[in-house]
Formats: C-alpha cells, structure tokens, sequence
C-alpha cells in the first residue's frame, strides 16, 4: 500500500547544483499525511451514486479508520440492514443517530448499543480523481 | 530447574479466515460460515454456528455439501492475500501491547505481559481483545500462563469462556482446566505421541502433567518431556521473537480434475517448482535437497492407490529457477507410473540455507552462475511490477490449469487497489 511520489527539486544539469540538494531526505510520503494508524486504516472504494453533499463520488477511495470514535457530523462506514454503507454520524441531546447527508429527519436512523447498527469505522479523507 | 515467574500470553483469533470474510460483509454474521482450503478441497474455518451443525475441521467439502446446501451455508474459498494483510494488521496492533510478541502463524501469537501485575492481567487482556476488535475487526480468545504450553491450553478453554480469557497465573483452577483437556488437543502432542499415551492410560493434559519425567523421557523423545515439564510450569521454550526463515517449502495442489498424462504433471510440478524458487529467492535462500511427490487420491474406490515421491540431492545450494525445474522433471519421470489417475502432485525445497553458507563447487562456472542470478532477478521483478507468472518458464503450460480453484473467493484484497472492498452510497 505504499504511495512514494518522488520529490525533485532541481533537475539534472550540467549548471550549478541547487543548494537544496542537500536538505532532501526522502520522496514525499502521502501515506505518512492520510493514514495516522496503520493497522486499523482500511482504503475503500465507492460504488454506485454519489453524495455530493459531503463531497464523495463515484470511484473515490475512502480513507477509513476504525480506531476512531466517531464526532458529531463525523462521515462514517456503518452496518445498516445487513450491508456496509456511507452514513454521517449526528448526536443529538445524547442520542446517537446516523443520516444520508442530508437535514431531512425522514432518513434518521437511531444507533442503539444493542442493534444489529453498528459504526463500523470513521472516514478520515476521500481521495477523489479530478481526471 | 524451577517454576517459570513469566507471564505467557497466547492471543489466538477465532475462526480467523470466517472472521476476516466477516468484515466487509455484516450479512453472514451470526449465520453458518465455512472457508475451504486451496484448492476448495477441505474445510479450514467454521464459524461458531457452523461447528453446531457438526462440520468437522479438515473434512473434505464433498463430505460436508449436503449440510451445507440443507443449511444454506456460506461457503468462502480461501482468500490467503486478504488474510495475510489482516493477518499483519492484527499482529502490529498487539505489538504495541508488548514489544516481545512472538507471531507463531497466521492467526495467533504469543506475548510477554511479565511486567503487568497479576492483578491488572485480566482488565490488561480485556483492553487487547477489545483494540484488536475494535482496529482490525478480529474477535480473539486469549489464554495467559507461565509456560507457552500451558498459555495454549489455556486458550483452549478460553474460546469458551464468555470473556474470552482465561488467566491460569497463580490459579487453584489450573489442574481442574488441564483435567477437561484431552491429551490430543494439548500442544505438542501430535498424532503418534496421542496414541502411545491413550495406551498407556494417559488421556488428559493433567494425567501427563502427573506422569513421572523419568517415564517420559524414556519412553519419548525430548519434545514429549519439554510439553510435559511445561503443563508443569516449567519453562522450555522461550519467545521466538525474531522471525526465524523457513527451514523447508512445500508447495503442493491438488487436481480440479484427475491428470494421467506425464505432459499434464511435468507442467504442474513446473508451476510448483517457479513457485517454490521465487520464494526462497525473496527471503535470500538456497536449497540443497528437491523433493517432488505425485499421488492418486486416497478415495477413490476399488483403484489401486498410487503414491511415491523422490528425492534430488543437488550437489551446489541453489534458487534457481531453470536448474530446479530441470531436476524435477527428472525426478517426476522416475516416480511417473502410466495407468493412474492422479490426484496430488507437488515438491518440497529442504536443506534451506542463507546464501553464501554454500561454497562454490570446484566444477561450477561462476560466469554462468552470475548470469542466472541475474535472470532470476528479472524474473522475479518482472513478475512483482506485472503479476505472478508474466514471465514463466514454457514448461509450465501457457494455460495455468494447476492454479487454485477458487470458486467461492470473496475477491476481496485490503492490500491491492484493484481488489479492494467496494461500499455503496446510500
């Protein structure tokens, strides 16, 4: 799962060295920036429509970890009715529910200790293809 | 000798493979699950509601089918790629619960808590089972102890403790436990060794922990004394912490179908061979002894039952592709015999050594030698950068019938971008 883009800093010539030659450690680790605990980060990818009222399409690969606790308006993977699907996380006086993004109560779903819903981890980033 | 003060802890998953195809699918939770071999061949993982409709471990699947389909089991084959990364996941999680973890195979490992109270082992325990569910999704049973041995069985009844831990540091309840345990699920205790005790009356983990060691040792050898001074408490293994290489490879299939033809063999002991090399290539090693074995399938009715392997002392210790293969087809021909169908074929890489342990033979041409390595690097990187077997030896057959039969795989890699789980917006 290693993403190593490599960070040039001057291109090879027969002029001057950039004087920034020096200070350059390592190619660029974007999973040092996505990804805070390894074992638990999950990447998945999205299928089917779109929410773009949170800004996640078709195609995009989620960042998921399941070592977090979900915030208020965290997005979140959740189990509803037996299948794994892109919810936000709301808590209202205390009590725990799950909606498709939108303010409707309509699709309100209640998070309860014992029910077959379950959070099952805590989207962190999208990583979403501009072409 | 005297009474080991460690604190031993197995963390164990349970049904490992039921559990991680579990993860990115919550509609077989609670329902019967079973992951089959490679191959489809055998059942390897049963989740809880599988064992309660008697499916055995280790039967093979046509045995089992009529359960299955009157049940509607969920029926996975074996997905090695997703459970190798879970795998990893699970492992780096509990390292940070002890640095001294020593992983013993794909699914459980031992930890040394030696520096928690024993009062606080059990709360120290719970907050393990519950990162590990919590992080990676993988319920686990953990057994603690002072020997690695005695840990095992208290895993074993852990898996059936609600808590899901059992904790024998300092326990009245130690002899009780072993009492419960049969002498073939203690570890250590293979086959042969629980025949020999069962004749000589001894039937529990705690009648061989009351056998006297003089007995033992005579009767036995020093492995059979080691597992009985350890359900004493008496420590003979230590932590495995580093990861030791492979002492031998055996990479081996059965057939979808049967094979009669030498052709249709030589191209899959060919296939097994490229294997076997690429892998002890990666971990820097060489082999000095081939083993290739072919056999017809032992349930078969009224047919003569066929099995025979041969061994290849290979004069320099080599990785090399093209020579193992070359030796191989030697060997398969003098174990080849018209008239069978065969079920099985496969080889096995022993006398496994780190390069360069082996000197050079006085008739080996070092200017061939370091071409081949060469070559074996291509092979190998080609392979790694455009997947396995896009550079093969023709040997091998173009179509690669001899690889797994997968009919039920999840398809699933958390490892690979072109596999991973897909989640629908709704």
């Amino acid at each position: 799962m290693k993403l190593l883009l490599p960070f040039h800093l001057s291109k090879v010539g027969a002029g001057f060295p950039s004087p920034a030659t020096d200070y350059v450690k390592d190619d660029i680790d974007l999973n040092a920036c996505l990804i805070k605990n390894a074992p638990s980060t999950f990447l998945i990818r999205v299928q089917g429509k779109s929410m773009n009222s949170i800004g996640i399409h078709e195609g995009d690969l989620l960042v998921v970890d399941r070592s977090l606790n979900p915030k208020n308006f965290s997005t979140v993977i959740a189990n509803v009715n037996e299948e794994l699907v892109v919810k936000t996380f709301i808590k209202e006086k205390d009590q725990p529910f799950l909606t498709s993004g939108s303010n409707k109560t309509k699709d309100k779903i209640n998070l309860t200790e014992s029910s077959e819903i379950f959070v099952w981890g805590v989207v962190t980033y999208t990583i979403h293809a501009l072409q | 000798m005297h009474y080991s003060k460690n604190k031993i802890a197995l963390v164990d998953c349970n049904s490992f493979y039921v559990s991680c195809e579990r993860l990115f699918d919550p509609s077989i939770i609670k329902k019967p699950v079973i992951v089959l071999s490679s191959n489809d061949g055998c059942v390897i993982s049963r989740s809880t509601e599988a064992k309660a409709l008697d499916i055995k471990m280790g039967e093979p699947y046509f045995k089992v089918e009529k359960i299955v389909k009157k049940n509607n089991v969920k029926v996975f084959s074996s997905n090695y790629s997703l459970y190798g990364d879970i795998s990893r996941r699970v492992m780096k999680t509990l390292k940070q619960f002890s640095p001294q973890i020593e992983i013993y195979s794909i699914d459980e490992a031992f930890l040394d808590l030696s520096s928690i109270k024993n009062e606080d082992l059990f709360d120290y325990s719970n907050k393990i089972r519950k990162t590990v569910l919590k992080w990676t999704g993988i319920p686990t049973s953990i057994g603690i102890a002072a020997t690695k041995t005695l840990s095992k069985a208290a895993n074993h009844v852990a898996k059936k403790e609600k808590s899901g831990i059992v904790n024998l540091i300092n326990s009245k309840q130690i002899d009780e436990i072993l009492s419960k345990i049969n002498i073939n699920d203690v570890w250590g205790v293979g086959r042969q060794l629980t025949k020999f005790y069962i004749k000589n009356g001894i039937n529990t983990a705690y009648q061989l922990k009351n056998t006297h060691n003089g007995w033992i040792k005579k009767n036995t050898n020093v492995f059979g004394s080691r597992t009985a001074m350890e359900l004493k408490g008496i420590s003979c293994t230590s932590l495995e912490i580093y990861q030791e290489k492979r002492k031998n490879c055996c990479i081996s299939r059965s057939f979808g179908r049967k094979v009669t033809k030498l052709e249709e063999l030589s191209a899959s002991i060919t296939t097994h061979c490229l294997n076997a090399a690429e892998k002890i290539r990666s971990d820097n090693q060489t082999t000095k002894r081939m083993t290739v074995f072919i056999r017809t399938s032992p349930f078969q009715k009224n047919k003569n039952f066929y099995a025979n392997s041969k061994d290849v002392d290979l004069p320099i210790g080599t990785n090399d592709s093209i020579e193992l293969v070359k030796q191989a087809l030697v060997a398969l021909r003098y174990i080849y015999r018209k008239g069978h169908k065969y079920q099985k074929a496969g080889i096995i890489l022993s006398k496994l050594n780190d390069i360069n342990i082996y000197k050079k033979n006085l008739f080996s041409s070092i200017n061939s030698e370091e071409k081949r390595k060469k070559l074996m690097k291509a092979i190998d990187c080609t392979n790694i950068k455009y997947g396995r077997h896009a550079l093969s030896i023709a040997q091998a057959g173009l179509r690669k019938k001899w690889n797994i039969k997968k009919q039920y795989s999840s398809k699933i890699d958390t490892a690979c971008f072109d596999l991973l789980p897909t989640i629908k917006v709704a």
